[in-house]
């Protein structure tokens, strides 16, 4: 097939960047880094860009087709082909650019190093054999421990992008592992420090991580666990754990979320009372409700009955978060609603029943 | 990582050269798992775990080596469960273990099936962990070229810096190759693009002695056409191989083991079947659909994403297309059990040695524990001599003025050929001439191929002249290595002339010969050619009986 690609080159010596288009002939089940191959092969050898398995696990090869993170080695071109469409590949964002392709991802592993990513033992110490530990509870970090490090879900992260500064989201989903690990110990020390400024809370949950993960780690989902454990564990003094504190009140209560009540809570009375001409203009406008009295809502019974539901089936801190359903089909298996699905695995169409030799086959 | 976390806890001070991200690196991509005698799902024990591994071998293993491994397998394992390795739990919460290949107990530990991943992951915490202690440097995308002797020792290695560009003289009183395999040399291969065997060149071309190199591994469940790996562990999980017709085919070869036979069995099967007209599109199936969804999204997730993203088929609805590929090399730097070679100051561990533990054939799962086992040992023992060694004092410039000599020559050529027809035609000649069943003819005409491209490689022309992240210039260097180790590997295949585990000569010498060939081969590079020669194996316990499975 032919297979067309415009490529953001970028030479460092110079400091200047172009867009170049090249066109291969690729098998057809080629994916966007047989195709790199191609043209650093034939067309021209100065193309820059990471590899190496070739199999979605070494996490080299992270870069953007048309303005999305994705690993090269996992997009299959064929369809995009037959579209007749020419994708658009550059670096990753949010790290500085070493050449084309190539990004310098020290910045990336400087945060990593932030979260302190190793176990501290805390289980008492086996010896010389296993901790027991049931695999239910090792589940709590599964997707987390799946994280390649390539880099696709910082490439893509709003809040870094206004905070160089934000941790991030591998590196809060890498903090997550040992949280919600039981053998670490330093559960409440790590709370506390990705609580901190440029934590946990400065998320602006756009969910571009999730949607850009190549491996379903979800780690948007693993700072929401890391909030809830925070909170859990009595660390809520930011304002982004007071916020989403009073979510929860303010719905148990009323059923509402009471804004007019939300910035006094999350900012102290204080800093509010300077936002107080804005809030005004907002009363004038008909943009906030006015605050007395409160307006309860029609069935606030249903409001409490689930605060109490979750109560009582224990789902405090992580356990409490929700996966996203990409996240649960991933882990449950959704059926796509293929062919393949529709049939089964043995009905008609299907290939044959296997059989030993001298058995006779069965269709 | 494991040698350099050793070496690094019995007091060195430590430096770690890579051409990738430590992370990146191919054993994150294995699967199935690592085999140790825990006996937690059935009984086992480290005697009944080297006798496997030395029949697996079809004793071509060095016995000592194995029974090392096997005795000291358990208490790595240990050690790493309690660094936060995530492996999977039993019922009872003890490490899980599944049946492997030639295994006579459930033997493997596991983390679903990306055992790779998650070991590699936990070394490199571990490494950070240290690297807050200090000092504990890493050189992060260094391209390792040549290895500087003096006086019979070994003082360094000449590097290209892959981002910065330029060569640099890495020094140390002890070096530990780590570098990893070569399965690039053939066209169908679940390597990753950086096992070009660098590092056994390297060793090679400075005079050490490669060990056993006729054995390549062949997987038997790569992916069609990708060549990516499907672990053992599915057929450890039970899933079957079957042919065309849908019969399991195995039956016919390993009537006891089945799809659990060793590797090289398996593979020379699924060869025969495919070329007896039996395979579809040059490959059998791999049938994990009675296993159910439950147990292949549990167990076998990461092998149902490769086989639905790289080949369009979910397995919980139809059989994988799989074909052998070569995926392991059983021989390389020759060592001792500590890892050292016959150089003072330079080490080995992983598959870049040749221990040998593995022999001619190696078992699914032992080579995650070796890289454990002996990277630990390689680690400890290079630090200790460095504490007492001489190495140390100001290093001749003459090696890097060479390299760097060289080095120009390649870079200022213009004119000729680009590197890239010579390795797609070394990956099909190869594949052709030298895979799973070797005959005479064959491996000599592969000779002349090997020659002819070496000729070509003279005149090649690297385009990317700069210094920023040279990749055209490394992969040139990395085609290099693998012209020379080809010419190893075949030269050595021709003069075994028997029939031993993944070396296979089913119309000349079929049967395996221990009169003649109970030893391992040996290759120099004496005058710009490898030069073989032969060594015993030491035998301890277990005497060469007939291999059946």
């Amino acid at each position: 097939m032919q297979v067309a690609l415009k490529i953001w080159r970028y030479d460092a010596v110079k400091g200047e960047r172009a867009l170049r288009e090249y066109e291969v002939d690729a098998p057809e089940e080629a994916t966007l880094l047989d195709c790199l191959d191609i043209v650093k092969d034939r067309l021209d050898g100065s193309l820059a860009y990471r590899k190496s398995c070739r199999m979605m696990i070494c996490g080299s090869c992270g870069m953007r087709m048309d303005g999305a993170a994705v690993l090269a080695c996992k997009v299959r071109m064929y369809e995009i082909a037959q579209a007749g469409q020419v994708p658009v590949i550059s670096a990753m964002g949010n790290l500085p650019i070493v050449k084309d392709l190539v990004v310098d991802m020290q910045p990336f592993w400087g945060k990593i190093r932030a979260v302190q990513p190793w176990l501290e033992p805390g289980l008492s110490d086996p010896g010389e054999t296993e901790h027991v530990v049931s695999q239910e509870r090792m589940d709590v970090i599964h997707k987390e421990s799946l994280c390649i490090m390539c880099g696709c879900c910082v490439s893509e992260c709003n809040s870094m992008e206004a905070d160089p500064e934000f941790l991030g989201p591998a590196a809060l989903a890498k903090g997550m592992r040992f949280v919600g690990d039981p053998r670490d110990q330093a559960t409440v020390e790590r709370l506390q420090s990705y609580s901190e400024e440029h934590g946990i809370w400065d998320c602006t949950r756009c969910y571009f991580c999730n949607e850009r993960c190549p491996k379903g780690v979800d780690p948007r989902d693993a700072i929401a666990k890391l909030g809830a454990e925070a909170v859990k564990e009595g660390i809520d003094s930011d304002m982004g754990a007071k916020h989403a504190k009073w979510f929860v009140t303010s719905a148990k209560t009323t059923g509402w979320l009471r804004e007019t009540e939300l910035v006094p809570k999350t900012q102290g009375i204080a800093k509010s009372l300077k936002e107080v001409t804005f809030a005004m203009g907002l009363l004038k406008h008909g943009k906030v409700p006015p605050p007395f009295p409160p307006h309860v809502a029609k069935h606030v019974g249903e409001a409490r009955a689930l605060y109490d539901l979750v109560h009582e089936q224990d789902r405090d801190g992580a356990a409490g978060i929700a996966q996203s359903e990409k996240a649960l089909g991933h882990l449950e298996h959704a059926d796509d609603g293929g062919e393949a699905a529709a049939r089964g695995p043995y009905g008609d169409g299907s290939f044959a029943k296997p059989f030993l030799p001298g058995e006779e086959p069965t269709v | 990582m494991r040698a350099a976390i050793e070496a690094f806890d019995t007091g060195a001070n430590v430096g770690v050269v890579s051409k990738l991200h430590p992370t990146r690196s191919h054993s994150g991509a294995a699967e199935g798992g690592i085999n140790a005698a825990l006996g937690n799902a059935a009984e086992d024990s480290p005697e009944k775990h080297a006798f496997d591994t030395v029949k697996g071998s079809d004793y071509l293993g060095d016995q000592d080596a194995i029974e090392i491994l096997a005795s000291e397998a358990p208490g790595d394992i240990y050690q790493l469960e309690h660094w936060g390795c995530v492996f999977s739990r039993s019922d009872e919460g003890t490490l899980a273990q599944r049946p492997f290949g030639a295994a006579g107990s459930p033997r493997t530990v596991y983390s679903a099936d990306i055992t790779g991943h998650v070991l590699i992951h936990v070394l490199y915490e571990q490494l950070m962990k240290r690297q807050e202690q200090g000092p504990f440097e890493v050189y992060e995308e260094y391209f390792a070229w040549r290895l500087v002797i003096e006086d019979g020792r070994c003082v360094g290695v000449i590097c290209w810096d892959l981002v910065r560009g330029g060569l640099k003289l890495v020094t140390g009183k002890s070096i530990v190759l780590a570098t990893g395999g070569m399965g690039r040399i053939y066209r169908a291969t679940t390597n990753a693009y950086a096992c070009n065997g660098d590092g056994m060149a390297m060793a090679l071309h400075a005079g050490l002695p490669l060990k056993d190199m006729e054995f390549m591994q062949f997987h038997p469940t790569t992916l069609f056409p990708s060549g990516v790996l499907i672990t053992e562990g599915c057929r450890g999980e039970g899933g079957f191989l079957i042919n065309r017709d849908g019969e399991r085919f195995m039956a016919r070869y390993a009537p006891n083991a089945l799809e659990l036979a060793s590797r090289d069995v398996v593979s020379r099967s699924e060869t025969t079947e495919i070329e007896a007209g039996r395979g579809l599109n040059g490959s059998v199936l791999l049938d994990l659909r009675h296993l159910g969804p439950e147990r292949i999204l549990t167990r076998l997730p990461g092998s149902r994403e490769l086989a639905m993203t790289f080949a369009g088929v979910d397995p919980i609805y139809d059989p994988i297309p799989v074909r052998p590929g070569a995926h392991y090399h059983m021989g390389g730097v020759a060592t001792d059990n500590w890892g050292a070679t016959e150089v003072d100051g330079l080490y080995a561990a992983g598959e870049v040695a040749c221990v040998s533990v593995h022999g001619a054939n190696r078992l699914g799962g032992n080579s995650l524990m070796e890289t454990i086992t002996f990277g630990r040992r390689a680690g400890q023992a290079a630090a200790e001599a460095a504490q007492v060694s001489r190495n140390g004092g100001p290093v001749s410039e003459a090696p890097l003025a060479d390299a760097e000599r060289d080095l120009r020559t390649l870079l200022d050529r213009s004119e000729g050929e680009r590197p890239w027809k010579i390795r797609d035609e070394l990956g099909g000649s190869m594949l052709e001439n030298f895979g799973v069943f070797r005959y005479p003819d064959r491996m000599e005409r592969q000779l002349d191929v090997i020659q002819g491209l070496r000729e070509r490689y003279q005149h090649v022309v690297v385009e990317d002249k700069g210094d920023i992240f040279n990749s055209d210039l490394t992969q040139a260097l990395e085609l290099e290595s693998m012209l020379d180790l080809a010419w190893v590997m075949v030269q050595a295949g021709l003069a075994r002339e028997e029939s031993r585990g993944a070396h296979s000569r089913p119309s000349d010498f079929p049967e395996r010969d221990d009169e003649r060939f109970l030893r391992h081969s040996i290759t120099r590079w004496e005058e710009d050619a490898p030069v073989l020669s032969t060594e015993e194996v030491r035998m301890t316990t277990y005497q060469p009986e007939v291999r059946s499975y």
